[in-house]
């Protein structure tokens, strides 16, 4: 946060400014104090850290002096005290720092400290010389002995075990005496690893057909084609997009829409369908433009850091915007990949990881000199279309204005000639634009300073680009250095967080359950040989996705029954132990997929722009001057999935954020599940759902002519579900048929009504009606939101 | 049980703690049954109430419920609040630069920028003498439980890292607004209805919905948009031809569906999950009986203003016609929310951003604003309800005692942005009534006496609701968060 204090009192520069006068005497004079209050977390300690506690701290105590913490400050060095509370002038420490005596100046050499900052530790002593934590010291070598980052080494896997996950999961739910589940029927198998893998159902007769296959690889079989599929990166493209905290508009006030962003979106899902490694798949995120004739898709690739926040308020400094958005390319990269908070060193030292705030500027360096460019990217096709859109325009920017030459030349009344300028004018804006993709470059080189409580108007020293000091060195000084240095097997971090954020993706949890956090207030794992493994395989494994997929959802760890036991529930209430898979409920974009797959509505195109399906009136009227207008898409392209739909930050789609997608603004590496009557009222009532009702309760009628009562009822159940319903299940759905009709039939415009603009043609509007209360019923269980 | 698993079944029982945004009492029952506390009684009753479980404050609170009238764009305090005669004697003249020198501004040159003085004028009010400008006629009139604070002042400067810190009490993004911290901290009483609404009169403001949200707090403590009219909660109609007896037996089969689901399955969760059906269910009903106003008196209606003649005004920045009747009936249902127990009601108006044609757009929204503020004031008061509910003016920053003249303009006709002094007010809810907090000098550009910040402000709100702002924290990313982030200090001069 910007310190307060400098806006409230602007005279405090002047004063500063007029005590700077000297009347040169040989020996320096003491600076003045520093004025307003001092904080020591923010204002001394990172002077300390940065010069004082390696010669004066627990591995060395040059002089005999320590400054690390409070209780050894005190008792000061082989010369006696150094700080005197209250008495600057009277102290060592100040006398020292400022080089009055020839003999002792401190820090030595060159790296001596500036008036501005000599003058805060004078302030700082005359307060009264208050401590905050102690400063955080690494060993010798500047390493932590933190689990996190300490180098990966591959544990043996436990012997007796076929499947090495297995292995772990068995070992540990031995020791603590508890047993895994058998493994789920096969139809709630196919349907969850057909969720996990592409976020689509399986139809009723590809759950036959698993059914039907007694072959020994039958499983995986499903398991590859899923893989295969390009619903697979739309699946898991989603999932990063989170990370990405991708969405179509600029966030801040105007809200601007951003009509290209989904360019890096296509980016994604096409490079996941692609398998493209993940150490690629990060370096063309991060650095792609600038590797070696980098092409157009690499270029896109850094889309990924163009998703930041844009204020384009009146009246805004723009610089301000600009560091702000730079900060978030840091704390964003430093979340997804290194699972750090290194955005909490903004404004100071991290209070409980060592990252100092100096640090946070080093790696701000990476991203400090770039700039944003919109490069022109055609789509396929578009070449020749411009082509001909141009000559057409051309050809009409001709003929107007030789209509506007005619009028000045025959002097043709003011309000004629007026009229064809406007048309003219009117015509020129409609100049035919290619595609563009919004990408990041390399701009003019611009030095970056430690900003002074993060505040991007008081600027601290000048620091180089460089990576954390507690993690291996970097070598290099450009994004695409860092962005090597992030995937290079030196640093243990981005595996360990990669396999942990793609382990809670499949099990609800992630092994370390702070996936945003793997410092030292993150939690532990919960099986540390599991983890190191698992991202010993990712990294060792060419870094593949898909393999890794394989390899998970392959485990019986991962094909168990999610049925709660009781016994377990007691032990174990979170499965941390994996006694069990958990149940899940879906998230919000796969909500929407699920009802229009179940209807037979969902359009299954792949990539593209942005949809607006129907949202509910006067959602986008609560943006800024209602500039977020909601034109609805028509034609097909309104059932693509939910992962298309146009996300204006400042009025997000409703039913999404009624299930908890993220809002967007910041990266999110885990998101909520909640369960509340927002969501009922949404499901049942929202007009998506309401449509894939009508759909559903109309496919189930005409697909079958001569079916009965009880096999439309299991048909329409099993394309909610995929398995056959329970005896129980069935009577009851017969039950709610008979009730439906009786109603309906006592109503029959009502009912015409219910069916909107999916009326079967074979049967009555009450009957038909009916239907579709049933299956907007089934839509609305819990099963049907939940991955088993 | 391990603390780090502990403290997540507590957040999960929170989240079910929580009224109408959350489940109820039966999933809490169901979810502690899971974990093994309760006596297992063969999952939750069904057809049971869900009742909203309520969370002890951290000391005896003085307010309950907290209705939060928010103005965005920032009203002129110069023309409404904080009378600076001075503006008035220097009106045209330049200001000394040690006083411009190292501020910024949005639009205002500071090299041609003049003094504009103030068309207003004024009157005290009350026993206190509260100082009021002709604008404010009504609030006048309930002076006397006016807390007016003259002396709040605020680090941003454009509208919506304002918005967010005076709703968030941070600049940055994704941080949970207010009302979210207070459901959070102390569930609601509203059985049917959410424990946080929000209500919206005029066009969007520039935060849009980040001023509501419940950032990285469960989603279940996000700000519930309800409209005055047609539907008031999304999606709470019945499609069409859906009959209220189809919708019955619809809700009905699914409680039975998925009780035989949890037979086969056992989690815990569907119990949660038939329960928020069911109270979806009774906000079918609750929620139009909460908008349905025509057991309202013609008197009360009278009093807020509902049926005002809405004068013609031809200005962009407003919301368009209807918005006084919208503004009104906002304030009559922020009573009946209250009433009906909902813990924290936002009623927002933009936009109040009057950069120029000030004199003629202030005094058009203030007409709008001061009868049904004042109404629901007095309607609070007869009620015995003012006590135990917090009244709050609130937004983003002030304007300038200098003339915008945006791009070197001599057409001087509005105020810029001014974060270093501007006046917000409170009133019931345990605020001492009929004072004016802090001073201003003779320019109106910064304070002199009892700076107050926008953390301060909330430190002492939450103070009001029993709740210590230092102790009311979320873990998130290995931090303690706090609506206050990291200042704040409880105001003792606001509390009676």
């Amino acid at each position: 946060m910007p310190n307060r204090t400098h806006l409230i009192f602007p005279a405090v520069a002047l004063l500063l400014a007029t005590a700077g006068a000297d009347d040169k005497k040989p020996v320096p004079k003491l600076p003045p104090a520093a004025e307003g209050k001092i904080d020591f977390d923010a204002d001394i300690k990172p002077i300390l850290a940065a010069h004082c506690v390696k010669c004066h701290g627990p591995f060395r105590q040059r002089g005999g002096l320590r400054l690390d913490n409070a209780a050894h400050a005190k008792e000061g060095g082989n010369t006696g005290s150094v700080i005197a509370p209250g008495k600057s002038a009277e102290s060592t420490l100040i006398h020292a720092i400022a080089g009055t005596d020839p003999n002792l100046q401190m820090p030595p050499k060159d790296k001596r400290l500036t008036d501005a900052e000599i003058g805060k530790f004078r302030a700082w002593i005359d307060q009264g010389a208050k401590w905050g934590g102690a400063i955080a010291v690494l060993d010798a070598e500047g390493k932590s002995n933190h689990w996190a980052f300490q180098p990966i080494n591959r544990p043996k896997i436990p012997k007796g075990i076929t499947h090495p996950i297995d292995a772990f999961v068995l070992l540990r739910l031995d020791k603590e005496g508890l047993s895994p589940s058998v493994e789920a029927d096969r139809a709630t198998l196919i349907r969850r690893v057909s969720l996990d893998l592409t976020g689509l159902p399986p139809t009723p007769e590809e759950v036959d057909a698993f059914l039907k296959d007694t072959s020994a690889n039958a499983y995986e079989k499903v398991v590859d084609r899923l893989l295969a599929s390009p619903h697979y990166g739309e699946r898991w493209g989603r999932h990063w997009l989170d990370s990405a905290r991708y969405a179509d508009s600029d966030g801040y006030e105007k809200d601007t829409g951003r009509p290209f962003a989904w360019r890096y979106r296509d980016w994604v899902i096409n490079s996941l369908n692609a398998d493209m490694p993940f150490d690629q798949f990060t370096v063309e995120q991060l650095a792609g433009d600038l590797l070696p004739n980098s092409t157009s898709q690499q270029k896109t690739a850094t889309g990924f850091h163009r998703n930041t926040l844009t204020n384009k308020e009146g009246g805004v400094d723009q610089e301000e915007f600009r560091v702000a958005a730079v900060v978030d390319r840091v704390s964003t990269t430093g979340k997804v990949w290194l699972g750090l908070t290194v955005g909490c060193a903004q404004c100071h030292d991290h209070k409980y990881d060592p990252v100092s705030q100096r640090e946070f500027y080093q790696l701000l360096a990476f991203f400090n000199s770039d700039k944003e460019v919109d490069i022109a990217a055609p789509l396929a096709g578009e070449a020749e279309r411009l082509k001909k859109e141009q000559a057409a325009f051309d050809m009409e920017k001709e003929k107007l204005q030789t209509a506007v030459a005619e009028a000045k030349e025959k002097k043709l009344p003011d309000a004629d000639l007026k009229k064809r300028e406007a048309a003219l004018a009117a015509h020129l804006k409609k100049a035919p634009a290619g595609a563009k993709a919004p990408t990041l470059a390399l701009g003019p080189a611009r030095p970056t300073h430690v900003m002074l409580r993060g505040d991007f108007l008081r600027k601290g020293v000048e620091v180089k680009p460089g990576t954390p000091g507690v993690l291996p060195k970097s070598t290099g000084a450009t994004r695409l250095d860092l962005a090597n240095w992030i995937v290079s097997k030196d640093n243990p971090l981005t595996a360990r967080v990669t396999a942990n954020w793609v382990w809670a993706k499949f099990f609800g949890r992630g092994l370390v359950n702070t996936p945003d956090d793997y410092g030292t207030q993150g939690e532990k794992p919960s099986h540390p040989e599991l983890l190191d493994w698992l991202a010993s395989e990712l990294r060792d494994g060419g870094w593949s996705l898909k393999k890794f997929h394989k390899l998970i959802v392959t485990s019986a760890t991962y094909k168990q029954s999610s049925a709660v036991k009781p016994d377990a529930i007691k032990r174990d209430p979170l499965n941390v132990l994996l006694a069990r898979q958990q149940r899940l409920r879906l998230e919000a974009e796969l909500m929407r997929d699920n009802a229009l797959a179940a209807s037979g509505l969902l359009s299954r195109t792949v990539g593209g722009p942005s949809i607006r399906p129907p949202q509910p009136p006067g959602i986008s009227e609560l943006t800024y001057a209602n500039s977020a207008k909601w034109v609805e898409t028509t034609g097909p392209d309104r059932y693509k999935r939910g992962l298309y739909i146009w996300f204006q930050r400042t009025s997000p789609y409703p039913m999404l954020t009624a299930f908890d997608s993220p809002d967007s603004n910041v990266c999110v590496v885990r998101r909520e599940r909640s369960n509340t009557p927002l969501q009922a009222l949404t499901l049942l009532n929202d007009a998506v759902f309401v449509e894939a009702a009508q759909a559903l309760g109309k496919r189930v009628l005409t697909e079958q002519k001569d079916a009965t009562d009880a096999d439309r009822i299991t048909r329409t159940f099993r394309l909610c579900f995929g398995r056959l319903p329970l005896e129980a299940e069935s009577e009851r759905l017969a039950k709610l048929l008979t009730q439906f009709r009786k109603l309906t039939a006592s109503d029959p415009d009502g009912a015409a009504k219910l069916l909107g603009s999916h009326k079967p043609a074979v049967v009555s509007a009450p009957e038909a009606a009916a239907w579709v209360a049933l299956a907007r019923t089934l839509m609305n269980l819990d099963e049907f939101v939940t991955r088993e | 049980m391990h603390p780090v698993h502990e403290s997540m079944l507590q957040s999960r029982r929170d989240f079910l703690a929580t009224s109408a945004n959350g489940v109820g009492l039966l999933a809490l029952a169901s979810l502690l049954q899971g974990e093994g506390l309760l006596q297992a009684s063969g999952g939750g009753k069904q057809g049971e109430t869900p009742v909203a479980v309520l969370k002890k404050p951290h000391f005896a609170p003085k307010a309950k419920n907290c209705i939060c009238i928010y103005l965005e764009g920032a009203p002129s305090q110069l023309d409404l609040f904080d009378p600076k005669p001075k503006l008035n004697e220097l009106h045209g003249q330049k200001l000394p630069e040690s006083l411009t020198k190292n501020v910024r501004f949005a639009f205002l040159q500071k090299e041609t920028a003049r003094v504009l003085g103030s068309n207003r004028t004024w009157k005290k009010h009350g026993q206190c003498g509260m100082e009021l400008s002709d604008l404010l006629p009504r609030l006048g009139t309930v002076a006397d439980d006016v807390c007016l604070i003259r002396s709040m002042h605020t680090e941003a400067f454009n509208h919506h890292p304002g918005q967010l810190l005076m709703n968030t009490g941070s600049t940055m993004f994704a941080r949970p607004s207010m009302g979210s911290w207070m459901t959070y901290g102390l569930g609601s009483e509203g059985k049917n209805l959410p424990g946080y609404v929000v209500l919206n009169a005029g066009r969007g403001t520039s935060g849009g919905t980040s001023n509501w949200g419940s950032g990285f707090l469960p989603s279940t403590h996000a700000g519930v948009l309800f409209r005055n009219k047609g539907e008031p909660v999304l999606n709470l109609n019945n499609p069409g031809g859906l009959t209220a007896a189809m919708q019955g037996v619809t809700v009905e089969a699914v409680r039975d569906l998925n009780g035989i689901r949890h037979a086969t399955v056992g989690d815990p969760e569907i119990n949660a999950r038939i329960s928020a059906y069911e109270l979806a269910y009774k906000m079918q009903s609750a929620a139009p009986e909460l908008i349905d106003i025509s057991g309202e008196d013609r008197k009360t209606l009278d009093e807020y203003g509902l049926d005002r003649p809405e004068p013609e005004i031809k200005a962009a920045r407003g919301g368009g016609k209807g918005e006084f009747r919208a503004f009104a009936a906002n304030c009559l249902l922020a009573r009946r929310l209250v009433e009906r127990g909902t813990r924290f009601v936002s009623l927002f108006h933009a936009s109040w951003d009057h950069h120029s044609n000030l004199d003629v757009e202030l005094p058009h929204n203030c007409l709008m604003a001061d009868q049904p503020v004042a109404a629901l004031i007095t309607d609070l008061k007869r009620r015995g309800l003012l006590d135990s509910t917090l009244v709050l003016w609130l937004s983003e920053f002030g304007r300038t005692p200098l003339g915008e003249n945006r791009g070197g303009s001599t057409n001087v006709t509005g105020r810029d942005h001014h974060p270093f002094a501007f006046t917000i007010w409170a009133a019931g809810g345990g605020i001492k009534g009929g004072q004016v907090i802090g001073k201003t000098d003779d320019l109106g550009w910064n304070v002199v006496e009892d700076p107050i910040h926008v953390n301060d402000l909330h430190a002492t709100v939450l103070h009001l609701f029993g709740l210590d702002h230092l102790k009311l924290t979320y873990k998130f990313q290995g931090r303690d968060f706090r609506l206050t982030d990291v200042g704040g200090n409880v105001v003792k001069k606001l509390l009676k």
